[in-house]
């Protein structure tokens, strides 16, 4: 059976939403009387289109505003990390920092590596011309990635833990 | 009522009349909370994701922008704060509801009214959720492609697109489910 396309499908919908023209609307009467994959198509379609009207509202629960108008005075549940994960991701944090600059004081990161991409198997094959070597030096890297682990360190203490902590104290006062 | 009979609860609200907010509520609970079952397929959660929609907003009513509308505004929260619901709660969300619609009523007969809800309700829940929000809103009937666009924070065209493709996948998955159940009669 001829596959029904995309835009076959969409014309079909419009054409249940009567969003066509009448010269449309005619063009795919004529095209479904000529094309039962599209007729069958346009069946499946309009099976959704008759199962989902009318929509229905969902119902809460009979006590639902009398909930509402009783929570109304507490502050609505804080976006983002709760202080517990603000605590865990913090201490995650403070332990490889702790171990970065435990393994750089003792010279692991001292060495300097030198990327050479000419040594590379595919850049000899597909590139002609040499290619400048670079030279990674480990310890500076390691530094910065300390660097950014205290400033990411710092945003979670306030964010999740100070900031929280505070507003609830505040709260109770 | 329109939205000026909102503004003007919400200056009353705002002057202190805290119990006026019951009226809000009462009006758009059902479709808050119908945002919220969309997304989430689970009634218990839905409710506390409507509720919380209803506290944040009044939390939030003295930021509210008065040339936006009051209903346009408090949809766009339920569905932000439902859709961080499933993100925080993703691992719980096998949800009962709806294993129990993928198999409830099996011994059912012929293709009546319940069993097109109970298929259209399988097919559906094979869609994303945004994809879900917005053919259940289309077909309320009750918001343009541009409301439906406002409260998803997308473009219209988007959502158009969305709710297409979302129709075409539901005739698609409506069809295999059809297949299933000629099978096993």
């Amino acid at each position: 059976m001829k596959k029904v396309t995309q835009q076959s499908d969409d014309m079909l919908l419009d054409f249940l939403d009567g969003k066509l023209t009448n010269e449309q609307q005619a063009a795919v009467s004529e095209s479904l009387r000529q094309d039962s994959a599209l007729r069958e198509r346009l069946e499946q379609l309009r099976f959704v289109h008759e199962a989902m009207i009318p929509a229905y509202l969902e119902t809460p629960s009979k006590n639902f505003t009398a909930s509402v108008m009783g929570k109304l005075d507490q502050q609505p549940a804080p976006r983002g990390l709760s202080i517990r994960n603000g605590l865990f991701l913090l201490a995650g944090i403070v332990m490889v920092l702790t171990i970065a600059v435990v393994l750089l004081s003792s010279g692991v990161f001292d060495q300097t590596t030198t990327v050479n991409l000419n040594n590379n198997e595919l850049t000899q094959r597909f590139i002609k011309q040499s290619l400048p070597a670079f030279s990674i030096d480990g310890k500076v890297l390691v530094n910065a990635i300390i660097l950014l682990n205290i400033v990411v360190a710092f945003l979670v203490l306030d964010r999740a833990i100070l900031k929280p902590f505070f507003q609830r104290r505040m709260e109770s006062m | 009522m329109t939205n000026d009979g909102d503004l003007l609860v919400i200056d009353r609200i705002l002057a202190g009349e805290q119990n006026l907010y019951a009226g809000l509520v009462d009006r758009y609970k059902s479709y808050v909370y119908t945002i919220a079952y969309k997304i989430l397929l689970n009634r218990p959660e839905a409710e506390e994701a409507a509720q919380d929609t209803f506290i944040k907003a009044y939390h939030h009513l003295k930021s509210f922008n008065r040339e936006a509308k009051f209903s346009t505004w408090l949809y766009r929260i339920a569905f932000n704060t439902a859709i961080s619901y499933k993100r925080k709660h993703r691992h719980d969300f096998q949800s009962i509801e709806t294993v129990v619609i993928s198999h409830a009523g099996e011994s059912e007969g012929p293709l009546e009214k319940n069993d097109k809800k109970r298929f259209l309700n399988q097919a559906m829940a094979k869609l994303g959720e945004a994809d879900r929000t917005a053919l259940s809103l289309f077909y309320l009937q009750e918001f343009s492609l541009e409301e439906i666009a406002e409260i998803m924070s997308m473009q219209a065209n988007t959502v158009k697109v969305r709710i297409h493709r979302a129709r075409q996948r539901v005739a698609d998955e409506l069809k295999l489910i059809l297949q299933k159940e000629a099978l096993t009669l």
